[in-house]
């Protein structure tokens, strides 16, 4: 793993609401060049509101947002260009094939996608039988391989992802972690959202466990197992006596189930 | 950190290519906006020698303005909306107002073609003709028109979210507006209520689109039936713009 640069990412004391609700709270992390940065937490948590408003899609009530330099409320375009983003629930026109829907980004990001290109970007990510596919015919795989793709096609300083494993099958999402890491070796950065401890501990350099919109933890996922080890609201939940990411995150976070 | 943003005339071009691509992928819809105003063309021929041929030619126009701005682009809204597809367009480096103007264009390329339409329908059908002037003007006063009913169909789409009410709400006013245009205009429903509907903006549409028609005939009457087609435009557009959401949560 290379090691980590400059910050591609600060947010500072981030608060968003949805009208009397704040859903997230004096939220502050930071993602470094060259490194897979994690945001774990429950459902409901804020993950998917911090991130919302990373990608300028909520307007914070107040805190500071910076990708590569840029503000995202004074510069919002130049903090857009900055970064890739892959939605949780990504669609596009429905009457546009695959080809179409690349070139369409690709224009979007002031790419110039020729058709070797195109042919050669279709070709990385297993689909070029799929050219003239709709979106909505191919499989969930394929359909996350066509996202990342639109996602890092101007090779952004980082890249956002929402859940991007959910709903795929084993082979997908190891398909898609190594996709991800690949980013990383590039140098850019990446801030994902999970709630799959498995997810967290293989592929993330660095964690926040976010939890009613407060991050309550930050570290490695090594580091944060380490230190809450002995914790006994850990032990207490721990299972066959190893302990685990998950026994840690569910010990700060609270065995109940969420909406 | 350098980042480059890029040209807003690329994104347009891009967003216009593929928003074409779309509308022609979707060419059964399109044909059937274009065959409501053939047929009113082709049931009203006996019109001509009575009312008139730019009585029945400016009436099958403002049908199919309506059925441009309310069934075409507001439906179009509110799916791609519902689906998150301006979810995705927002978190790229494009000013927003290119996604909005991109479709507005498409809708603008279809009232032009819409327009054309009836012409060639009327004179090939009806034996209608026009002065080259008229239909310049025509063509003029259909795009006028046509924004009033993009602008109701934005008000539609801000103060609704579900796409299948924005759906049945945009038939229903589409209908209304059938029914109560034509009528209204034949005078079957009475006098006064032909003189109500003239203020409407259906009302408004067609007769400027008939003093376009001929516009040796265009009189005070027209003046104002255009003032309150911009009114009905201004104030549509902003009540429309200042409700829509982008996402239809």
């Amino acid at each position: 793993m290379n090691a980590p640069q400059q910050n591609i990412l600060e947010v500072d004391n981030l608060n968003v609401y949805y009208g009397t609700f704040k859903a997230v709270n004096n939220v502050s992390f930071n993602v470094l060049q060259g490194e897979i940065f994690g945001l774990l937490g429950p459902n409901g948590a804020g993950k998917t509101s911090t991130l919302s408003a990373v990608e300028g899609l909520l307007k914070q009530h107040s805190g500071t947002v910076t990708v590569a330099g840029y503000n995202t409320l004074e510069k919002p375009l130049y903090a857009r260009a900055a970064m890739g983003v892959q939605l949780q629930a990504t669609s596009f026109q429905p009457e546009l094939n695959v080809a179409e829907i690349l070139k369409l980004y690709a224009g979007i990001y002031g790419i110039n996608l020729t058709e070797e290109k195109l042919h050669k970007m279709l070709l990385e990510i297993n689909l070029a039988d799929a050219e003239t596919k709709r979106f909505g015919q191919l499989s969930g795989g394929q359909q996350q391989r066509v996202s990342l793709a639109i996602t890092t096609i101007h090779d952004p300083k980082l890249v956002l992802l929402d859940e991007p494993t959910s709903g795929l099958d084993p082979q997908s999402r190891r398909q898609l972690w190594t996709r991800i890491e690949a980013i990383r070796e590039k140098g850019n950065g990446v801030l994902l959202t999970t709630h799959s401890m498995e997810e967290a501990e293989a592929v993330c350099d660095r964690i926040s466990i976010i939890d009613h919109g407060r991050i309550i933890a930050t570290g490695t996922p090594q580091s944060l197992i380490d230190k809450h080890r002995d914790d006994p609201e850990v032990i207490a939940v721990s299972r066959r006596g190893k302990i685990t990411l998950e026994d840690v995150f569910i010990a700060l976070t609270g065995l109940e189930v969420r909406a | 950190m350098e980042v480059n943003i890029p040209k807003t005339s690329a994104v347009m071009a891009s967003l216009l290519r593929a928003d074409f691509t779309t509308l022609w992928r979707n060419r059964r819809s399109v044909v059937m906006v274009l065959l409501v105003p053939m047929i009113i063309v082709f049931s009203w021929k006996a019109l001509v020698a009575t009312a008139g041929g730019a009585f029945v030619l400016s009436n099958s126009i403002t049908l199919g303005l309506v059925a441009v701005g309310l069934m075409g682009y507001t439906n179009s809204i509110a799916r791609d909306r519902d689906k998150g597809v301006f979810q995705r367009l927002r978190v790229s480096p494009l000013p927003l107002w290119t996604i909005m103007a991109s479709r507005l264009l498409i809708q603008l390329s279809l009232i032009i073609l819409l327009t054309i339409v009836v012409f060639i329908s009327g004179y090939q059908l009806d034996h209608i003709t026009i002065s080259a002037g008229g239909y310049a003007l025509t063509l003029l006063a259909a795009i006028i028109g046509g924004a009033v009913y993009l602008s109701l169909g934005q008000v539609i789409v801000g103060r609704i979210k579900n796409p299948e009410t924005v759906n049945s709400t945009a038939r229903l006013i589409y209908f209304g507006f059938i029914m109560v245009g034509m009528f209204g205009e034949l005078g079957v429903l009475g006098d006064k209520f032909k003189k109500a509907v003239d203020w409407t903006p259906y009302g408004t549409v067609k007769t400027i689109l008939a003093g376009s028609l001929e516009p040796m005939k265009w009189n005070n009457n027209t003046n104002v039936a255009l003032l309150l087609t911009l009114g009905y435009t201004i104030v549509f557009a902003t009540l429309g713009i200042k409700w829509f959401k982008w996402d239809s949560k």
